[in-house]
């Protein structure tokens, strides 16, 4: 089994943070609600990756903070897809300019 | 050991690469499928670090529900592709991915002694004990069960307004 060291740790946390920020660079560009779905499943990706090198030194809550993580995300997503259902019945329309309503206006 | 490490890059790597798709491609369908991808070498990493638990949640709840779900979502809703791509915030984002990958870098090179190596000593039988677990898995089953029928009303039900 591969041990967890400061080369494998430099690994996780380096690919860790290239997908974070490639699902930020992916979030910020999206053009539509579902662009916006995938990049945040991607962020999501990202912080269970970060979450190995923690099982080398606290093994058990590292467990309960990967399960509380997967169905907090996934309840999460879900509620942003139901979110995407309801914009296209309302909108007839998935585009990010759709969204007017809230927010400041500057 | 060196060839342990040569696997866990390939596979970090590929993760990234998969990831990097999801923004280069124009079509979503395609974005999330190169979403799922991603996910699912994240899940191998976990796997060859003798997680299985962790690999079997991933797999099987995010990617399997969740990411089975988006990939419909995108198929269900592909229109002309275009690219979303912004070449502006792209210049922030490469400059904090430099900064990062420099301090990674540093620490590798002033800390290289001051840290030991430790495998994962991890056993699902001693995380808690059997009624707990399944009463902590069937509340969090029935959370989402909860959400997917709400989604599902609002489909067959539609919304008040």
């Amino acid at each position: 089994m591969l041990a967890i060291d400061l080369m494998s740790a430099s690994i996780i946390y380096g690919a860790s943070f290239a997908i974070l920020l490639i699902g930020y660079l992916a979030a910020i560009s999206s053009k539509d609600v579902i662009r916006l779905l995938i990049s945040l499943e991607l962020m999501f990706g990202a912080v269970f990756l970060s979450l190995i090198p923690l099982f080398s030194a606290l093994a058990y809550p590292a467990f309960g903070v990967a399960i509380i993580t997967i169905f907090t995300s996934s309840g999460e997503l879900l509620v942003l897809i139901a979110a995407i259902v309801t914009l296209d019945r309302q909108k007839k329309d998935i585009h990010t300019s759709a969204i007017t309503i809230g927010g400041d206006r500057v | 050991m060196v060839m342990e490490m040569v696997l866990l890059s390939a596979l970090a790597g590929v993760a990234v690469l998969f990831a990097l798709g999801v923004l280069i491609s124009k079509d979503n369908f395609y974005s999330s499928l190169f979403m799922s991808a991603a996910l699912i070498f994240i899940a191998v990493v976990y796997a060859i670090f003798n997680l299985q638990p962790v690999f079997v949640l991933i797999v099987f709840i995010f990617v399997g529900a969740i990411g089975i779900v988006t990939v419909a979502l995108a198929a269900t809703y592909r229109s002309d592709p275009e690219r979303q791509f912004s070449w502006v915030w792209a210049v922030p984002v490469v400059i904090t991915a430099l900064v990062i990958g420099f301090s990674i870098y540093s620490y590798n090179m002033l800390n290289s002694q001051s840290v030991s190596s430790s495998t994962i000593d991890f056993e699902l039988i001693n995380f808690i004990s059997n009624s707990e677990y399944l009463v902590l898995i069937l509340s969090l089953v029935s959370l989402v069960v909860l959400l997917l029928l709400s989604v599902l009303k609002m489909g067959v039900g539609g919304t008040e307004n």
